[in-house]
């Protein structure tokens, strides 16, 4: 076999590998760590991209790890979720490090910023990980790499905050590793399967068998991804976490690592379980509703935080609610917006996490009131902001537009015209903590710190135009993802 | 009558959007260069409008698509006899303010982010006339509404902040209810393009939804109570020039927007079946005598204008409300009269606040005298606003009371009778005071006249000949435009 076919498995192993190389790389050669992790991060891309390519043209594939099939072996299943989810994965986690390039030394102490590229490609390769994996037990195990990266990563500042919030998150999060290890012993031990393949076809038989059984399973599993992927009412943990740590941290956990759990969720929801929940439970009837208190809440709370990190992470709150939303409701448009968001957000919430972080490097201010004026003297890092504000409200020709077009579709194909109107009441949220700050930016005279910024480096101003220029790319050519974002829905649908 | 293709529309929308960016290039190097750069875009962007007259006069419809962006949503154009009318009246007033605010805006700060912004609002809103479906036009609607903030708050003074917070918010509001409208539309029809049938068959619940958002969409635009609020605030903090755009112009992209929805999306029979047309006429008669009784009120010149608007966009939808042939051609003829006659307004507003820095009335005493030219311009306005013949608002209203009569409604027609009366008690105060007055405390010194430089006098002085004209002339361009436009519109649209 060529080294192409081998390509699933090298896009997961090969950030894995170098993410344990990193720290001897930073003794001996330590300017090499950051060309290193951007060769790699820049290979994940090429392959996810190669990967994309295959599956559109000759559709889903399986992958067995070592050559063993399943039930033995490990297998992924690169289908057009997993390829969408991979490159956006890569997409944004490319551009975000190469931010961070000239960040981090900013932010962080000198001995650690090997590690930091450690934890980086550890936290990337774990999400590749979980968009790939065909396997409950091996999807668990990505998501505990995930969980332990992502809190190193917040902790890594080693400010007392940082320390508090990473606490936080990890006893959060190890709850939420637990449920989901208690769910997958339960399905275990009613099916004696792992394979999602194998569970879909197991699982109706053995419901009948072990009702209570499933249904637990599945409580959990909802309740560990739902702490993970911040869902209301379990994200008590996210805006400390996301807002304390450096930026590119803050980009990466909220544009891409709270999505993931939502991809596992859909995964699970809709490959696994479809035939059998239904008329059980009302999961989607369940969801449906966290996800529009999350839509609701998430953004009232974001009106009313002075820290500009702070807020985006509330937003981020609101804007998984989205997802969750089109997962939810279940019908090709509001699944497909859903899914749609998750790129959507990702970009723009990394976005406007590099931005503030601009903002923070250039004058060390993160308080909103006294960001005034910093569109006069910071017009690049401002305009990537105001297109980030833009696409979040969903104003058109921006990316957001297009996944609140979706959503607010399919919630009047499904029948429920009140989520397309949940969709609108948030955006109108989105706008009245977002518009200010723009207008205040733009039209205020500069003061302070604000008024005399340092330089920022060239790296860091081009991260910014590159995902500015993608949010209003994507804002005018949906149709570039929406090819394989709508195969990715009608698949999961079995239309 | 046929459908043909053509690039002219785009190039008009295009032309602009192109230049602003030539401009903004520009600026950084002479403001000279900036000021003729601006004015001539608005030139040419007119002549090109005016190009289209021939084919449209024909009867014929124009239409370019431009590109899809996913199924059954594209960006497209299409210009039928509406469409031109507007156009043709927007780019005309402006063309006349960017001659206007190259003398007024000299003093000001800020003017390198004023005229690129000026030519892409110009831009926008020929994009939501020319829109061939209800997706391009939501677009530019976006992009005029969010652009010309930048307008509002041109001072950057508090209260132009404050005001142009509170647009910002109501503007995201129209938006999102449009947004809802035209996904139900897109739901219920699989379409939004304006060239075909209309778009719903029959008055559903989900509809009606559609139509109450179509209406807070573009009542919000329109000025209509009770979601006006903005419009007070927001057209007098911003520079004259553009309180003249934003009251003659913008809030007519609300009309257009409303006259397409029920013409197009709904249709003309729906409309009457459904009754909701009732809805409307309520709206419109609160919004008439709101916005005329409040203009009593008003200390502030400019602020007195902007709710003057108030209650003329009222008659505007009132036509909409009453639907006869009558009533519509007074609707369209009342969009041109009101441009010309609060754009005059509003540039004499403004020269007047350039030579002697006063906005209240009751410092106007006796600047009929200082600047006879200007005043007398503001008087003709002001008389045609109350409707005297034989100026344009005479006609608008004449046609309008007509349409009610059609309708058998004589209510409407004491409405606009009381409007009239109020606009009346207004406007004449300000000119007795401004010819016959002195100036408090003054009242002894001789007045020197001194007027506003010519290339402000003249935009005002076309404008308000303009009114009237239109209302004199045998062969009135505007108003044939209305009837031929009322008539297409009757006859389905398409």
């Amino acid at each position: 076999m060529s080294a192409a076919a081998h390509l699933p498995a090298l896009t997961v192993v090969v950030p894995l590998f170098f993410a344990y190389l990193m720290p001897l790389l930073a003794r001996w050669r330590k300017s090499w760590c950051a060309a290193t992790t951007l060769a790699v991060l820049a290979f994940t891309f090429f392959s996810s991209l190669y990967l994309a390519n295959r599956v559109m043209s000759s559709g889903p594939f399986v992958y067995h790890m070592g050559g063993w099939a399943p039930p033995w072996g490990i297998e992924f299943y690169v289908d057009y979720l997993a390829v969408f989810t991979a490159l956006t994965i890569s997409g944004i986690g490319l551009p975000v490090i190469v931010y961070g390039i000239k960040d981090l030394p900013h932010e962080l102490k000198e001995g650690v910023l090997g590690w930091y590229y450690t934890l980086y490609l550890l936290l990337m390769a774990s999400m590749l990980g979980m968009a790939l994996t065909n396997d409950l037990f091996n999807l668990f195990v990505f998501v505990e790499i995930c969980a332990i990266a992502s809190c190193a990563i917040i902790s890594i500042k080693e400010s007392r905050e940082c320390v508090e919030a990473a606490f936080k998150y990890l006893v959060l999060s190890a709850v939420g590793s637990g449920c989901l290890l208690l769910a997958i012993a339960l399905i275990y031990m009613v099916t004696g399967h792992l394979n999602f393949t194998f569970l879909a076809a197991t699982l109706p038989g053995v419901m009948a068998v072990y009702p209570k059984n499933i249904l637990a399973a599945l409580a959990l599993l909802m309740v560990g991804l739902g702490v993970k992927a911040a869902l209301f009412p379990l994200h008590v943990w996210l805006p400390d976490a996301h807002s304390s740590a450096p930026s590119p941290s803050s980009a990466v956990l909220s544009g891409l690592v709270i999505k993931i759990y939502a991809v596992a969720m859909i995964k699970l929801l809709y490959k696994v379980f479809p035939a059998t929940f239904a008329g059980m439970a009302p999961v989607m009837a369940m969801l449906l509703w966290m996800s529009t208190l999350a839509i609701i809440i998430g953004s009232m709370f974001a009106i009313v935080q002075e820290d500009i990190k702070k807020m985006l992470a509330y937003s981020s709150i609101a804007q998984i609610g989205y997802v969750f939303l089109g997962v939810g409701l279940a019908s090709h448009n509001a699944l497909l917006g859903g899914i749609l968001h998750i790129f959507n957000h990702a970009m723009m919430k990394a976005m406007l996490f590099l931005a503030a972080g601009a903002f923070i490097y250039a004058t060390g201010v993160r308080k909103l009131s006294q960001l005034k004026g910093i569109g006069v003297t910071m017009p690049v890092p401002a305009g990537a902001f105001a297109i980030g504000a833009m696409a979040m409200v969903g104003i058109p020709v921006t990316n957001g537009f297009w996944s609140k077009w979706y959503l607010a579709l399919g919630a009047l194909d499904a029948g429920k015209p009140l989520f397309a109107a949940v969709v609108l009441v948030s955006s109108l949220l989105n706008g009245i903590y977002y518009l200010p700050i723009i207008v205040n930016a733009f039209f205020s005279k500069p003061e302070g710190a604000v008024a005399k910024p340092g330089r920022l480096p060239a790296v860091m101003t081009g991260t910014l135009v590159v995902l500015g220029a993608g949010c209003i790319i994507f804002g005018i050519f949906p149709s570039l993802v929406l090819g394989l974002v709508s195969r990715a829905t009608r698949l999961l649908l079995g239309l | 009558m046929e459908v043909k293709t053509s690039f002219l529309p785009v190039w008009v929308v295009m032309f602009p959007m192109l230049m602003t960016f030539v401009i903004y290039y520009v600026e950084q190097h002479s403001e000279k260069m900036r000021n003729a750069l601006s004015v001539a875009t608005a030139v040419v962007t007119f002549l090109s409008v005016v190009a289209l007259y021939p084919e449209i006069v024909a009867g014929n419809i124009i239409e370019y698509r431009m590109f899809q962006l996913l199924p059954n949503l594209e960006i497209s154009f299409r210009v039928d006899i509406l469409s031109f009318s507007l156009a043709v009246l927007s780019s005309f007033v402006w063309m006349l303010v960017a001659v206007y605010s190259v003398d007024y805006m000299c003093k000001e700060h800020g003017c390198n982010r004023y005229y690129p912004v000026l030519i892409i609002t110009l831009a926008s809103c020929m994009g939501i006339f020319m829109a061939g479906d209800l997706f391009t036009l939501f677009v530019f609607f976006e992009a005029m509404s969010l652009i010309s903030y930048v307008l509002v708050v041109h001072e950057e003074t508090v209260d132009a902040l404050k005001a142009g917070y509170k647009y910002l918010i109501m503007t995201i509001i129209g938006g999102l209810a449009l947004f809802f409208g035209i996904i139900i539309t897109f739901e219920v029809a699989g379409t939004v393009s304006l060239s075909g049938p209309t778009l719903f068959g029959e008055p559903t619940a989900l509809g009606f939804f559609a139509f109450i958002s179509f209406l807070i969409g573009f009542g919000m635009k329109a000025g209509m109570f009770p979601l006006h609020v903005w419009l007070p605030d927001a057209h007098p903090v911003a520079p004259s020039p553009a309180s003249a755009l934003l009251s003659g112009i913008m809030l007519k992209t609300g009309a257009y927007g409303l006259l397409r929805v029920i013409f197009h999306v709904f249709g003309i029979e729906l409309m009457r079946e459904s009754g909701w047309t009732l809805i409307l006429a309520v709206i419109a008669v609160i919004t008439i005598l709101l916005g005329s009784a409040v203009a009593i009120t008003q200390e502030d010149l400019k602020r007195r204008l902007a709710y003057s608007s108030i209650g003329q966009m009222g008659y505007i939808l009132l036509g909409m409300a009453i639907l006869t042939e009558r009533a519509l051609i007074g609707n369209i003829f009342h969009i041109f009269s009101h441009a010309f006659m609060k754009s005059t307004l509003f540039l004499a507003a403004g020269a007047i606040i350039l030579k002697t820095g006063k906005r209240n009335i009751k410092d106007l005493g006796g600047i009929g005298r200082q600047m006879p030219f200007t005043m007398f311009a503001f008087t003709l306005a002001a008389l045609a606003m109350i409707g005297i013949p034989p100026f344009n608002g005479f006609l608008s209203k004449w046609t309008l009371a007509l349409g009610a009569m059609d309708a058998g409604v004589p209510f409407y027609v004491i409405i606009l009778l009381v409007s009239s009366l109020l606009n009346g008690l207004y406007y004449l105060p300000i000119i007795i005071a401004a010819f016959f007055g002195a100036e408090h405390g003054h009242e002894h010194e001789p007045i020197k006249v001194n007027e506003a430089p010519y290339k402000m006098l003249i935009p005002i002085a076309i404008l308000a000949v303009s009114c009237l004209l239109f209302g004199l002339l045998p062969t009135n361009l505007p108003f044939d435009l209305s009837r031929v436009a009322a008539d297409f519109l009757l006859r389905g649209g398409f």
